[in-house]
């Protein structure tokens, strides 16, 4: 199957393309040189072309997304399609059906998106799941940051069985990388406690936060993973919290990075960017973030926008969920994983009205706007924690248009003037920036940049065109035409083949998984795997035999090999 | 004025959604129009007119749209849905959601109702003869709000759950009902004039009063004293103190 797109306005960051008309060929799901003259041909007419949305943090597949399901019945009013002969029936808004997650977003001409948190205990039910999420390539980080043996390695300084015991996980779970949420905290919520800074202890384990969080890179970047560790900061939803999370950023210092990216991936930043002691003097410290990634090169962050309206706030971290629910006298669902974390997910609704709300949508954008280096600030909004992933569009027109943001910010509380400084903030972002947070940056922070994020040769053929004329059009001024042509993309292209044309889903072919598999020496993986026998054997209420993710749950893997030596691991 | 007759063809055994009998839709229409309106019978795709015998007399707007609705209509689901003005006068039993969303006009049904009526009400009157079943006034699976406005009354006695998540407008029972009445309530009133039991449970707004008696109180109420409501002397208390609640309960 051969395809060639013509007349193209290009947006390739990766390969330093900006807007110029170039030919993308196509054939066998891969981009590359030239094709011969019996292949098909898509006229863009001059509109804009990029490749297919990458998408490095989304709950979209899980535990938490299930649950979220369960005690949200009322979100499955929203959202309804029927099925058609091509598409099964869509559900909900925060927490869509499987079908709709694929269809979504693919319709957004996002083609790869990736699972941002499995327990390794529940990662049986986020395949069920990802196998069922139609078109997308998708993935998943695993969950490290409270897990016992970790924690146990990290006491005992012991950086080979910790990395051990991450490559194995991360095969027991068929996970990507390595996430680490609220570190220790998860445990500590076992005990109804929490951690509060970086050097608390946590009981029964004698570590900190700030032990496990540089344990957790090293043991990373010995096993040279794709992503580096995918870090959510601890005393998130707490204001003042700008400082726990510039001091883990400063944490990165102290790891080498083994491939050409970051050491460290600080997510959802508006969660984790808070100034003032309580909700009273809340304010935004965006500022003081982003101006910590300008003169840092080993980290990146992720925005977590916060988009008005309903979402569903779902996280490993239990103990801040238990304070969302009683805040806001929500619902509340509450998960313990026996060695492995916590979990937690309560519904919210943002709205214009209250002042944390405005101050939380303003702290998203200025952390894009205020990062000079689009590489360093990717386009997330946590979904669906600050709102659910439908709403990309609506964040790439207030991204590109500051007369959208000010419009905006009429409608809102005004502790949005006094405590931020989105009102005066002017800069309004490019085609290629957008193309960069959501496309370029996210494959080279998850490491795929080999074959996503870009359209250079030997790239997947995973290709969006949206019906936008660059160089015709004044986001700033036309915005509303921004939003609607990125929630409708004229084509999706994955795999070479036409997924998506104006705006329908004309296919569905299967996406793949993809999952990492390092290597270490037999004798670490020897040495690790008594201490998880023992674990197993005393404490988890499963069978060693039972806890491994069998091949037959991934049935289109794309397995990444990773590690210094080759070893059997069984 | 515009009248509209509405009559089983033949008795309707399978569940039927009609959420299209309504003054909003039938307003202004004739009878072909009015018969060509969709409707479904189990998974089946149906119309009104295959369904039942529609009989128009005049056209007029919604406000002056009267339905008269002749026989057995209880497998017939959400009549009168998110209806806001005119009147529906039922001449039989009915099943769920009737007048659910509702946000005017009158709804009079001479026999029973099923569950879920006045589901998710805005405004309007909802009146009820005979029994109403389970989640009378109360809130969708999940939602928040049940009840917002308008008003209900039902002549006979309703099952469990009255008024549950209930956030405003009112609703009166003049005989007993099953368990927790103005479960998780928001605001409003609900008024039971006989029997039930277990009311309140979870309130933070809204007040309660039950003239007959309650089998069992759940022991989250503050008994504040005593109090005269509309010349009969009630217990009045405040609750549930377990969620803040400042729900008013009155109970004998």
């Amino acid at each position: 199957m051969e395809l060639i797109i013509k007349n193209g306005s290009v947006f390739d960051p990766y390969n330093g393309i900006k807007g110029d008309k170039t030919d993308i060929s196509i054939k066998d799901g891969k981009i590359v040189n030239k094709v011969s003259s019996k292949a098909t041909v898509i006229d863009a007419g001059g509109r804009l072309v990029m490749p297919g949305g990458v998408d490095a943090h989304s709950h979209i597949a899980g535990a938490k997304v299930n649950v979220g399901r369960i005690m949200r019945p009322e979100d499955t009013r929203s959202g309804l399609k029927p099925r058609t002969k091509i598409t099964r029936p869509y559900t909900g808004y925060t927490v869509p059906n499987v079908y709709a997650m694929g269809y979504r977003y693919a319709q957004m001409g996002y083609t790869t998106v990736f699972e941002a948190a499995q327990a390794i205990m529940k990662a049986r039910h986020t395949h069920e799941e990802l196998e069922e999420i139609p078109i997308i390539d998708k993935g998943a980080l695993t969950l490290f940051g409270s897990n016992w043996p970790t924690m146990d390695f990290v006491r005992e300084k012991n950086m080979d069985k910790l990395a051990a015991y991450v490559a194995w996980g991360l095969l027991a779970s068929r996970g990507f990388g390595v996430k680490c949420v609220n570190p220790g905290g998860g445990e500590m919520w076992g005990f109804g406690k929490n951690v509060t800074s970086l050097d608390d202890v946590v009981p029964n384990f004698d570590v900190t936060p700030k032990e496990i969080i540089v344990s957790l890179m090293k043991a990373n970047e010995m096993l040279g993973l794709p992503h580096s560790v995918h870090l959510h900061c601890n005393n998130l939803g707490k204001p003042g919290n700008y400082k726990t999370t510039l001091a883990s950023m400063e944490l990165a210092n102290q790891v080498k990075a083994s491939r050409d990216r970051q050491v460290l991936h600080v997510t959802h930043l508006t969660f984790n960017s808070w100034g003032g002691t309580n909700w009273g003097d809340f304010e935004s410290k965006a500022d003081e973030v982003a101006n910590y990634l300008n003169n840092n090169e080993n980290l990146t962050g992720d925005m977590g926008q916060l988009v008005f309206g309903s979402a569903t706030t779902m996280t490993a971290d239990g103990p801040v969920q238990y304070a969302n629910a009683k805040l806001l006298h929500a619902k509340w669902g509450n998960g313990d994983v026996e060695l492995e974390d916590a979990s937690g997910v309560v519904p919210i609704y943002y709205a214009r009205t209250i002042s944390i709300h405005a101050i939380m949508w303003a702290i998203g954008l200025e952390l894009a706007l205020l990062t000079k280096d689009p590489y360093k600030m990717l386009l997330t909004t946590d979904h669906p924690n600050g709102g659910p992933f439908v709403n990309y569009p609506e964040v790439i027109a207030l991204l590109m248009s500051n007369k959208k943001r000010q419009e905006e910010i009429k409608t809102l509380n005004e502790a949005v003037h006094k405590r931020t400084k989105i009102p005066g903030i002017e800069r309004e972002l490019d085609f290629n920036d957008i193309a960069i947070m959501t496309r370029a940056g996210t494959a080279k922070v998850l490491g795929l940049l080999d074959t996503k994020g870009h359209l250079g040769v030997g790239a997947d053929a995973d290709i969006s065109i949206f019906d936008i004329k660059p160089g015709q059009i004044d986001p700033s001024v036309e915005h509303a035409k921004i939003k609607s042509a990125f929630s409708s993309a004229a084509y999706t292209i994955k795999d070479g083949e036409i997924v998506v044309k104006d705006g329908q889903i004309t296919a569905t072919p299967m996406g793949r998984t993809y999952w990492v598999n390092a290597s270490v020496p037999e004798q670490h993986h020897r040495e690790m795997m008594k201490d998880i026998v023992n674990k197993f054997k005393n404490y988890y209420s499963i069978q060693l035999s039972n806890y491994m993710v069998q091949d037959e749950y991934v049935t289109h893997p794309e397995v990444i090999k990773a590690g210094a030596i080759p070893v059997e691991v069984s | 004025m515009q009248t509209v007759t509405i009559k089983p063809k033949s008795e309707i055994k399978i569940s039927t959604e009609a959420e299209n009998i309504s003054p909003d839709k039938f307003a202004g229409k004739t009878d072909k129009e009015i018969q060509s309106l969709e409707a479904w019978v189990g998974n089946h795709k149906t119309t009104i007119g295959e369904l039942f015998s529609v009989k128009v007399e005049g056209s007029a707007p919604a406000a002056d749209t009267k339905i008269v609705m002749e026989g057995d209509f209880s497998r017939v689901k959400r009549i009168g849905e998110g209806m806001t003005s005119g009147l529906i006068l039922i001449n039989g039993n009915v099943d769920m959601h009737l007048g659910s969303k509702m946000g005017g006009g009158k709804i009079t049904v001479k026999g029973n109702v099923d569950s879920w009526a006045g589901r998710e009400m805005k405004g309007g009157e909802l009146i009820i003869e005979g029994n109403a079943g389970y989640y009378l006034g109360a809130g969708y699976r999940g939602e928040t709000c049940g009840m917002r406005g308008g008003r209900i009354t039902v002549m006979g006695n309703a099952l469990d759950f009255v008024g549950e998540h209930m956030c405003g407008g009112e609703i009166i029972v003049k005989g007993s009902t099953g368990i927790l009445p103005g479960l998780s309530n928001n605001g409003g009133k609900i008024v039971i004039e006989g029997n039930t039991s277990r009311p309140g449970s979870e309130m933070a707004k809204g007040t309660i009063i039950i003239k007959g008696n309650v089998d069992e109180m759940v022991p989250v109420f503050k008994l504040e004293g005593n109090e005269e409501v509309d010349g009969v002397m009630f217990k009045k208390y405040t609750g549930d103190v377990i969620v803040n609640g400042k729900g008013v309960l009155y109970v004998k």
